[in-house]
C-alpha cells in the first residue's frame, strides 16, 4: 500500500481520502436529516393538544449538564486527535475513553429526562409536540448510543493494532461523527430548550 | 391460527390467489432448477457476492426490467378497468391497490434501479476508474434496495398491498382508514430501499470527485458523468427527508404518535410537505441522468461534440439546487395563502430555463451534425418533442391559480407521463441499446428495436395525450370508473389501445434481448458505434479491472480524441492491479433486513428485536474485518487483454 | 514534530464555553422575542462554525473545496427546507 508522509497518517492512503471524504458527504445528509426534523418540530411545536408545551415541561438543570457534557466530550475527543498525530497511542486511548465516558453520562442524564416527561405526562403519544420533541431528541440520543458502541470498537482495535493508517482514518472518522453530534446539540439546546423557554 | 390470520389478505379474489400459486411455482421452479444445474455455488460466488461496480450493475438491470413488467401490468390493469364506463373488472379497492402499486413500483423500483444500472456500469469506466470508491458499499446498497423491491412486492399476497396511493397522503394513510398492513409494507420497504439509495449517492458523488482518471478535470468529464453526479447530489441530500417522514409515518401507524393524525395537534398536511420536500427532487434525480443518457447518444450519433458542454453542465447544477426550491407547486390546493404560492409558481417556473437551455444544446448539436439513426438515436429525437409538451403543461400547472383547475385530474397524470416516459423511460432504454454491447459483448438487433421503437413512441401518445383532453373536461385521477353521462368513455377507450400499444413496444424489446441473445453475432469491435468516451476503450465484455493501464485524457471526448487527432491514451507499463474481495455480508445483512422490515410490517416484536441485533452484529463485524483486497498479476492482464482483443 | 500542547483545542473549547454561556442570557434575562432569537442564532451558527474548523479540521486537505461546498450545500437546502416549510405549514395560513 502507497503511504503518503506529507499528510497526517489517517490521510495516508487514497482509500484513507476517501473514506474521509466520504463520511464528510454523509455528514451533509444528517445536517438534512436534523434539518427535516427541525422543520417539523418548529411546525408541530405550538400544536400541543391537550398535552403540555415546551414550556411546561423543560427544566434548566439536565439541559445545562447534558450541554457542558457533550461539550467538554467534543474537547476531549479533540484532545485524543491531538495526541494520534503527535502518536501518543496510550494518551489517544485515554482521551477517547474518556469521551465515551463523557458521552455515556450525557446519555444518562437524557434517559432521566425521558423517564422524567413520560412521568409528568409528556409521553410520545400526548400530542403532536411531544411526539416531535421526543423523536427529535430522540434521534440524536440515538446517534449517540450508535456512537457509544462504534467508539468502543475503535479503542479496541487501537489497543491491538496501534495507531496504523487503518486505525488512524477510523479514529478520525468517529471524531468527526462525534463532533458532528455535539453541533446538533447545540441546535437543540439553543431552538428546542432555549427557545421554549425564552 | 390466531397468529396466521394476520398474514391473510383483507381483501381477496381470483387474480390474488392466482399470483400466489404463480410466485409458489416460480420459486419452487428457481430452487429446482439451480439445484438441478448445480448452479447454487456459480450464484453465490460470482453474483450475491460480488462487489464489482459492472456485475451490480447488471443486477440492477435485471430487477429493473423485472419491476417493469411488474408496473405494466399494473398500469394495463388499470386502462382496461376504465376503458368503458362503470366497468367491473376491478372493484374501487382494487383499483386503489392498483394504482398505488404502480406508483411506487414504476418510481422507486423501476426507474431508480435503471439509473443506478446505468451509473454503477458506465461512470467508473467514463472516468477510467478501477471501480466505485467503496465497492463493498455498493453491493450493499443495492442489496437493500433488492430487498426492499421484494418486500414491497410480498404485499400483494401477504397481508394486502398499500391504497393510498404513491403519495400516501394523510389521514387516508393512516390507521383509521387505512387498516390493513400495505401502508406499513410502504413505509418500511421504501425505508430499506432508501437507505440503499443514500448510501448510492455518497457512493457516486465521492467516485466522482476522487477517483478520476489523469488528465479529467470537472469540467473535462463526459456528460453522463456530470449528470451522475448532480443526480446523486440530490439523491444525498433529498433522501434523508424521506426517511425522516417515513419513521415519522411508522411511528404513527405502529405506535399511536399524532404527527400526521387529525386529533391531538397532529398535522395531515405536513406528511405532504415532507413528502414533497423529497418528492419533487426525486423526479429530478430521475431525469438527470436520462439528460446524461441523451447528451451522449446524441453526440454519438450525430457524430459531433456536445453543443454548449459549459452551459449543460451548468444548468444541471442548477438544477440540483432549483430542485429543492419548488415543492410546494404539489399542493398548491392546499390553502396556504396566494404569498406563498406565488413565491413557489416563480421558482417552478424557473426550472424550466435550464431545462429548455438543455433542448436546445442538444437540438443545435444536432443541427450541424451528420445524424444516424439508430435505436438509441430514435428514442433520443423521439424524446424532444415529446418531453417539450411535458414540459410546457408543466409549466401550466406551475400557475398556482390555474392549478386549481388542473390539480388532480387526469391532465396531471397526461403531463408527468409526458415526462418520465420520454425523459426517463426513453432514455433508460435508449441507454441499455447503446451500452448493451459494452455489457454483454453482442448488440440488440436493430430491426426489432425500431419496431419497438415506433410501437412506444405512437402508443405513448395514444394513450395519454386524451388524458389531457379529459382531465380539462373535469376526470378526477384516481377513480375507479365513472358514468357513461360524463362522455369520459371514448377517450379512455382510446387510452386502453394506446396501452395495449406500448405493451406490444415492451413485449417486442423483450423479443428482441431474447432473440439477439441467440442470433447476434458475438464477433464485434470494442467500440461498435464509433463512440467517443472511455468507456468504449476498453474491452468488451469489460475485463474484472477495467483498464489495463489507466488512461489519460485531455478532453470529455478523450476517446475520440484518440481515433481521431492522435491523443495517446494508455501511457506507460502494465502493472498488477489492486482489487477488492467479494463478501457475502451486504447480502446477509440485507436479509436480515428483510426480515425487519416483516417483522414491523406485522408488528411481530421479538423477530423484530433480534433482526436489529443481527443488523448490528453484520456492522460490527465490518468494523474488525481486515481485508486487504488481492492483486492481480501482471501476467494475467495480458493474457485476459490478449485473449479479448484476438475475440 | 508537533507542538505538544493543543492550543488550537483549549482556545476553541473556551470560546465554545463562551458562547454557551451567551446564549444563556435568553434564559436569565427577560429579552424581547427578537433580541431571543437573534442571540440564539447567532451564537448556534458560531459555535458550530468552531467545532467545524478548529475539531473537524473541515480545510486541512485537497478536498477542502468539496468539503465546505457540501457543508453550505447542505446547510442552504437545510435552511430552505426549514423556512419552506414553515411558509406552507403557519405562516401562509395568517
Ligand atoms: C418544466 C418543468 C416542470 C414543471 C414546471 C413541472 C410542474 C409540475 C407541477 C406544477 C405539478 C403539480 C400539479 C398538480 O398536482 O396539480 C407537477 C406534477 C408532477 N410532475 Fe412535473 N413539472 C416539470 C417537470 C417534471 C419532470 C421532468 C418530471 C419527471 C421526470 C415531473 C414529474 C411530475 C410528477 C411525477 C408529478 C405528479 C405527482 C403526483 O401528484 O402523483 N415533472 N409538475
Ligand atoms: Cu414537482
Amino acid at each position: 500500500m502507497k503511504i503518503d508522509h506529507s499528510l497526517p497518517l489517517e490521510y495516508g492512503t487514497d482509500q484513507n481520502q476517501l473514506n474521509i471524504l466520504g463520511f464528510w458527504i454523509f455528514l451533509g445528509a444528517e445536517i438534512m436529516l436534523f434539518g427535516t426534523l427541525f422543520a417539523s418540530y418548529f411546525t408541530l411545536v405550538d400544536r400541543t393538544g391537550s398535552g403540555p408545551s415546551g414550556a411546561e415541561i423543560f427544566e434548566i438543570t439536565p439541559v445545562l449538564i447534558e450541554t457542558i457534557v457533550l461539550l467538554t466530550s467534543s474537547f476531549v475527543i479533540g484532545l485524543g486527535v491531538h495526541a494520534m498525530r503527535i502518536g501518543r497511542t496510550k494518551a489517544m486511548i485515554t482521551f477517547y475513553a474518556i469521551t465515551l465516558l463523557l458521552g455515556l453520562t450525557f446519555l444518562g442524564v437524557e434517559i432521566y429526562e425521558f423517564m422524567h416527561y413520560v412521568h409528568i405526562g409528556a409521553g410520545l403519544q400526548v400530542s403532536a409536540f411531544t411526539a416531535i420533541l421526543l423523536t427529535t431528541l430522540g434521534t440524536h440520543g440515538a446517534h449517540v448510543t450508535f456512537g457509544l458502541v462504534w467508539g468502543f470498537f475503535i479503542i479496541l482495535q487501537v489497543r491491538k493494532h496501534g495507531i496504523t493508517p487503518e486505525t488512524a482514518n477510523k479514529s478520525f472518522i468517529f471524531s468527526l461523527y462525534w463532533h458532528f453530534l455535539d453541533v446538533v446539540w447545540i441546535f437543540i439546546f439553543s431552538f428546542v430548550y432555549l427557545k421554549g423557554m425564552m | 391460527m390466531e397468529f396466521f390470520e394476520r398474514f391473510a389478505i383483507p381483501h381477496p379474489s381470483a387474480p390474488i390467489y392466482a399470483s400466489m400459486v404463480a410466485i409458489g411455482l416460480t420459486v419452487i421452479a428457481i430452487v429446482a432448477g439451480l439445484t438441478y444445474f448445480k448452479k447454487w455455488g456459480y450464484l453465490w460466488r460470482e453474483w450475491l457476492t460480488t462487489v464489482d461496480h459492472k456485475r451490480i450493475g447488471i443486477m440492477y438491470l435485471i430487477s429493473a426490467l423485472l419491476m417493469l413488467f411488474r408496473g405494466g401490468v399494473d398500469a394495463i390493469m388499470m386502462r382496461s378497468q376504465t376503458a368503458i364506463p362503470e366497468n367491473t373488472l376491478l372493484d374501487a379497492q382494487h383499483y386503489n391497490e392498483v394504482f398505488t402499486t404502480h406508483g411506487i413500483v414504476m418510481i422507486i423500483f423501476m426507474a431508480m434501479p435503471f439509473i443506478y444500472a446505468l451509473m454503477n456500469f458506465v461512470v467508473p469506466l467514463q472516468i477510467g476508474a478501477r471501480d466505485v470508491a467503496f465497492p463493498r458499499l455498493n453491493a450493499l446498497s443495492f442489496w437493500l434496495f433488492f430487498m426492499g423491491a421484494m418486500l414491497f412486492n410480498i404485499s400483494f399476497v401477504i397481508g394486502g398491498s398499500p391504497d393510498a396511493g404513491w403519495t400516501a397522503y394523510f389521514p387516508l394513510a393512516g390507521n383509521e382508514f387505512s387498516t390493513s398492513v400495505g401502508t406499513n409494507y410502504y413505509a418500511l420497504a421504501l425505508q430499506i430501499a432508501g437507505l440503499g439509495t443514500l448510501m448510492s449517492g455518497i457512493n457516486f458523488i465521492v467516485t466522482i470527485l476522487k477517483m478520476r482518471a489523469p488528465g479529467i478535470t470537472l469540467m473535462k468529464m463526459p456528460m453522463f458523468t456530470w449528470s451522475a453526479l448532480t443526480a446523486n447530489v440530490i439523491v444525498v441530500f433529498a433522501f434523508p427527508v424521506l426517511t425522516v417522514a417515513l419513521i415519522m409515518m411508522t411511528m404513527d401507524r405502529l405506535f399511536g404518535t399524532h404527527f400526521f393524525a387529525t386529533t391531538n395537534g397532529g398535522m395531515d398536511m405536513l406528511w405532504a410537505n415532507l413528502f414533497w420536500v423529497w418528492g419533487h427532487p426525486e423526479v429530478y434525480i430521475l431525469i438527470l441522468p436520462a439528460f446524461g443518457v441523451y447528451s451522449e447518444v446524441i453526440s454519438t450519433f450525430a457524430r459531433r461534440n456536445l453543443y454548449g458542454y459549459k452551459s449543460m453542465v451548468a444548468s444541471m447544477v442548477g438544477i440540483s439546487f432549483l430542485s429543492f426550491l419548488v415543492w410546494t407547486h404539489h399542493f398548491f390546493t392546499m390553502g396556504q395563502g396566494a404569498l406563498t404560492n406565488s413565491i413557489f409558481s416563480v421558482t417552478t417556473m424557473a426550472i424550466a430555463i435550464p431545462t429548455g437551455i438543455k433542448i436546445f444544446n442538444w437540438l443545435f448539436t444536432m443541427w450541424k451534425g451528420k445524424i444516424e439513426f439508430t435505436v438509441p438515436m430514435l428514442y433520443a429525437v423521439g424524446f424532444i418533442p415529446i418531453f417539450t409538451i411535458g414540459g410546457v403543461t408543466g409549466v401550466m400547472l406551475a400557475m398556482a391559480s390555474a392549478d386549481y383547475q388542473y390539480h388532480n385530474t387526469m391532465f396531471l397524470v397526461a403531463h408527468f407521463h409526458y415526462t418520465i416516459i420520454p425523459g426517463v423511460v426513453f432514455a433508460m432504454i435508449a441507454g441499455l441499446t447503446y451500452w448493451w454491447p459494452k455489457m454483454f459483448g453482442f448488440m440488440l438487433n436493430e430491426r426489432i428495436g425500431k419496431w419497438a421503437f415506433w410501437f412506444i413512441a405512437i402508443s405513448f401518445n395514444v394513450t395519454f395525450f386524451p388524458m389531457f383532453f379529459t382531465g380539462l373536461d373535469g376526470q378526477a385521477r384516481r377513480m375507479y370508473t365513472y358514468s357513461e353521462a360524463t362522455g369520459f368513455g371514448p377517450l379512455n377507450m382510446l387510452s386502453f389501445i394506446g396501452a395495449l400499444g406500448l405493451a406490444v413496444g415492451f413485449a417486442l424489446i423483450a423479443y428482441n434481448v431474447y432473440y439477439s441473445t441467440r442470433y447476434a453475432s458475438r464477433n464485434i469491435s470494442a467500440d461498435p458505434w464509433d463512440a467517443r468516451t472511455l468507456e468504449w476503450a476498453t474491452q468488451s465484455p469489460v475485463p474484472a479491472y477495467n483498464f489495463a493501464i489507466t488512461p489519460q485524457a485531455n478532453s470529455s471526448e478523450a476517446f475520440w480524441d484518440a481515433k481521431k487527432k492522435g491523443h495517446e491514451l494508455f501511457k506507460g507499463e502494465v502493472q498488477k492491479i489492486h482489487m477488492p474481495s467479494n463478501s457475502g455480508v451486504p447480502f446477509i445483512m440485507s436479509c436480515i433486513f428483510f426480515i425487519w422490515g416483516f417483522s414491523f410490517v406485522f408488528s411481530l416484536w421479538i423477530p423484530a428485536i433480534l433482526a436489529t441485533i443481527g443488523i448490528f452484529i453484520c456492522m460490527a463485524q465490518r468494523s474488525f474485518e481486515r481485508d486487504p483486497g488481492y492483486y492481480i498479476s501482471v501476467k494475467e492482464i495480458k493474457e485476459t487483454e490478449s485473449k479479448l482483443r484476438g475475440a | 514534530m508537533m507542538e505538544l500542547f493543543p492550543r488550537k483545542q483549549v482556545i476553541g473549547f473556551g470560546f465554545s464555553l463562551l458562547l454557551t454561556a451567551i446564549a444563556l442570557a435568553v434564559y436569565f434575562f427577560d429579552l424581547s422575542f427578537t433580541a431571543g432569537m437573534t442571540i440564539l442564532l447567532v451564537t448556534a451558527f458560531v459555535q458550530a462554525a468552531v467545532q467545524l474548523v478548529v475539531f473537524m479540521h473541515a480545510g486541512e486537505t485537497g478536498d477542502k473545496g468539496s468539503i465546505y461546498t457540501n457543508i453550505y450545500y447542505s446547510l442552504a437546502i437545510a435552511l430552505v427546507t426549514v423556512f419552506g416549510t414553515l411558509l406552507c405549514m403557519i405562516w401562509g395560513y395568517v
